[in-house]
């Protein structure tokens, strides 16, 4: 791994009697995009605030590219806050100018930049426009390149693909990736779980301010992988040996519940040695972070209840 | 400093090409000269003139032309006034006019004419008494040097409406530069303050003042802003000064009495915008902080209206700054921060003011000044980030005084609140 970017440690804070942010700890790095996730009023715009030194926590220390924030250090940072807004009776460029030149550019360099970034956002005519005469997924991506348009070393997007259609998601996806793979720190915070999955190398979900869920991406499904296996074909799928009990879940494929100690390459073997079965799709129950999400927010509940069509099948 | 600059400069040139600035810069003074002209061009048409009149009479009670020299040929002597209104009546006469027992004290000369008189008449009637007046000069007399001077403190008492008229165009000029300063000051003040009331109310209301919060500190968004606003303000007013003087030199080279008796001092335009700049940081930086802390335009706007009214509050003392110009109240208000400006002004107007007056006023508003942008700068620090909700005057007071976090309420509701806020 690359330099922090980000170093969360034993962070508190509280606004009178509520615990918004209860002892949390995560680093960030260069050249990773890091997933904040929580369903609303998790604590995870007050944790990006305090990050960028809007709100001051009680207790815990936060490091920002290598030491205390500064306001020097803030030219260095990107920010796109959820609710988002640009002037409106001002021309794009003149905008984009502006707020390069708040984070430290020269006006010169600001305006080369930010025609460049126009350019590859397909908005290059739209330099001389009036902000309130764009459409609202241009106004987005006139708020993606302000973010971006100073060459942060550390990129905070709240919600970074709300209100873009999927052509435009996919321009900002790439910058993102093209960012990235050039040693920037991108930290996204989000409710949208497809989006870490497509994305995402590593995540923080945290529900009313405590740590749920912090690692890789890949470990954190595969921790949450039922033993079971999803399928589809032809066959008496209860009949295959080591299967406990099936669930068919329509078009998401058949569930393979596996008895305790069946290996998932033995029932491969099983299926392949038997001409009953023919199989157009083969793989491990990983749950998508959606569900994840869902089991982890709602606590216990969804997880019993996990348990318990587990054990009726084991029955 | 360097983004305050970057921060100013945006705010003056965004700003500049507003159409309202635009037509308060230019189009406000262009409606005055315009209307000043018509007015004067319909004056001018309704006047009669002196050939008009035919002979005018006069009425001597003062004995200043009881052996009169240089009398002008039109000019005819009545014993009495019955008599010159009897003739005036008869239409022997256009007009006459009446020098008063007194006059070699007071220069008190009334004037009656069916309608209204000519400048020509009035110089005629200076001409002829100051004449008349260097000639009692050489006998034994106690009149006041200043008589000569200003030979005639004019009275018209036109017949048709009745309406009594002072002449003494010094008075004018007294009463009314107040009026234009202080109509000159206040749409500075007030127009480059609400345009920083309102650009802050825009900021909060589209969410951008999220990513400026990030680049820069509160501080240096607000004093920015506030210099940026303030060199428009000033901008304007120069623009309105060079305006005035404009005005000014026309209508003197056309010889109206008003403008030629209308004399602005240069240390009159330095005291003008030394309190402008003084009092426009003052109420501007009340006006972030109240667009700060307002929940939209018309309502910072209502609070606004009331610092505007308390600073013309010195006008309605006008008639105690004409007669005492160091009295108590006027006093008091040039030395009060926020009525400093209009006060002081009005009293150079009236009469003098003491050098030491001056600078006690212009240290206790630089003072005041000073604290106020400390404290709104708190203000606006805490509440530029407070969206929806509008915070009690309890929390505004802790934003000031204590240790209120940016964007955060206090407790008690603060949990309602603060979801709004962080969420």
């Amino acid at each position: 791994m690359s330099s922090v970017a980000i170093s969360v440690d034993k962070v508190i804070k509280r606004f009178g009697d509520f615990l918004a942010v209860d002892e949390l700890s995560f680093d960030v790095y260069g050249g990773e995009i890091f997933a904040l996730l929580g369903p609303n009023g998790a604590g995870k715009s007050t944790t990006i605030r305090m990050i960028l030194d809007i709100l001051r926590p009680n207790s815990g220390q936060i490091a920002v590219l290598g030491g205390p924030i500064t306001e020097k250090k803030k030219d260095r940072i990107g920010y796109l806050p959820e609710e988002r807004g640009l002037y409106r009776n001002i021309r794009v460029i003149d905008m984009m100018v502006y707020l390069g030149t708040l984070k430290g550019m020269r006006a010169s360099e600001a305006r080369r930049r930010a025609l460049a970034l126009l350019e590859e956002l397909d908005l290059p005519d739209h330099a001389n426009s009036k902000v309130q005469e764009l459409s609202k997924g241009m106004q987005q991506k006139v708020q993606f390149a302000v973010t971006v348009l100073h060459n942060p070393e550390l990129i905070i997007i709240d919600e970074p693909f709300s209100g873009l259609d999927p052509l435009n998601r996919l321009v900002i996806r790439d910058l993102l990736l093209k960012m990235r793979n050039q040693g920037v720190a991108i930290v996204m915070s989000t409710h949208q779980m497809n989006q870490v999955e497509e994305l995402a190398d590593r995540m923080l979900m945290i529900d009313k301010g405590q740590q749920k869920l912090y690692g890789e991406v890949d470990d954190i499904r595969a921790q949450y992988a039922e033993h079971a296996i999803i399928v589809d074909g032809e066959g008496d799928w209860s009949a295959l040996p080591g299967v406990a009990s099936v669930k068919s879940n329509g078009r998401a494929g058949i569930k393979l519940y596996l008895k305790p100690d069946v290996q998932v390459d033995d029932v491969l073997a099983a299926i392949a040695q038997n001409d009953a079965y023919r199989i157009t799709r083969f793989e491990r129950a990983i749950p998508s972070l959606d569900e994840i999400f869902v089991r982890v927010v709602s606590g216990n509940a969804y997880v019993e209840n996990v348990q318990q069509t587990y054990e009726e099948a084991m029955r | 400093m360097k983004k305050i600059i970057q921060i100013a400069k945006h705010e003056y040139l965004s700003n500049l090409k507003r159409k309202s600035f635009l037509f308060a810069a230019f189009g406000v003074p262009f409606i005055v000269i315009a209307l000043m002209v018509i007015i004067f061009a319909l004056q001018a048409a309704t006047e009669t003139t002196l050939e008009e009149l035919g002979s005018v009479g006069y009425v001597d009670y003062s004995g200043v032309l009881a052996e009169a020299i240089e009398k002008p040929d039109v000019f005819m002597p009545f014993d009495g006034e019955v008599l010159a209104q009897e003739a005036l009546e008869a239409e022997e006469i256009g007009a006459y006019f009446v020098v008063s027992e007194d006059y070699l004290t007071t220069g008190k000369v009334t004037i009656y004419s069916p309608g209204a008189a000519s400048e020509e008449l009035s110089e005629a009637i200076d001409a002829y008494l100051l004449a008349n007046l260097r000639v009692s000069l050489s006998l034994p007399s106690n009149i006041p040097t200043e008589r000569f001077a200003n030979p005639v403190n004019l009275t018209y008492f036109i017949m048709d409406t009745g309406r009594e008229a002072s002449g003494n165009s010094i008075f004018f000029a007294a009463f009314m530069l107040p009026v234009v300063f202080l109509m000159v000051f206040m749409m500075g003040v007030q127009i480059s303050g609400s345009f920083l009331m309102a650009g802050v109310v825009e900021e909060k209301t589209n969410r951008i003042m999220e990513l400026l919060i990030t680049s820069v500190t509160p501080f240096q968004l607000l004093v920015g802003k506030l210099i940026g606003l303030g060199s428009l303000g000033l901008t304007q007013l120069l623009i309105w000064i060079g305006a005035g003087l404009v005005v000014l030199s026309i209508g003197a080279g056309v010889g109206l009495e008003i403008f030629t008796n209308i004399t602005i001092q240069p240390d009159m335009l330095v005291i003008m915008i030394t309190y402008f700049i003084l009092s426009y940081f003052l109420l501007a930086s009340v006006m972030a902080g109240i667009g700060a802390v307002s929940a939209s335009e018309q309502e910072s706007r209502q609070y606004a209206g009331i610092l505007s009214l308390i600073m013309v509050i010195p006008y309605f003392f006008i008639m105690e700054f004409m007669t005492n110009p160091q009295g108590a109240v006027p006093v008091i208000l040039t030395l009060v921060p926020i009525t400093a400006p209009i006060a002081a002004i009005m009293r150079m107007s009236f009469g003098t003011l003491p050098l030491e007056q001056l600078l006690l006023s212009y240290a206790l508003l630089a003072v005041t000044t000073v604290l106020i942008t400390w404290l709104s700068a708190r203000v606006f620090r805490w509440a530029v980030l407070l969206y929806g909700s509008r915070p009690r005057a309890g929390d505004i007071f802790r934003a000031m005084f204590g240790r209120l976090e940016i964007g955060v309420t206090s407790t008690g509701n603060g949990q309602r609140e603060q979801k709004e806020v962080v969420q």
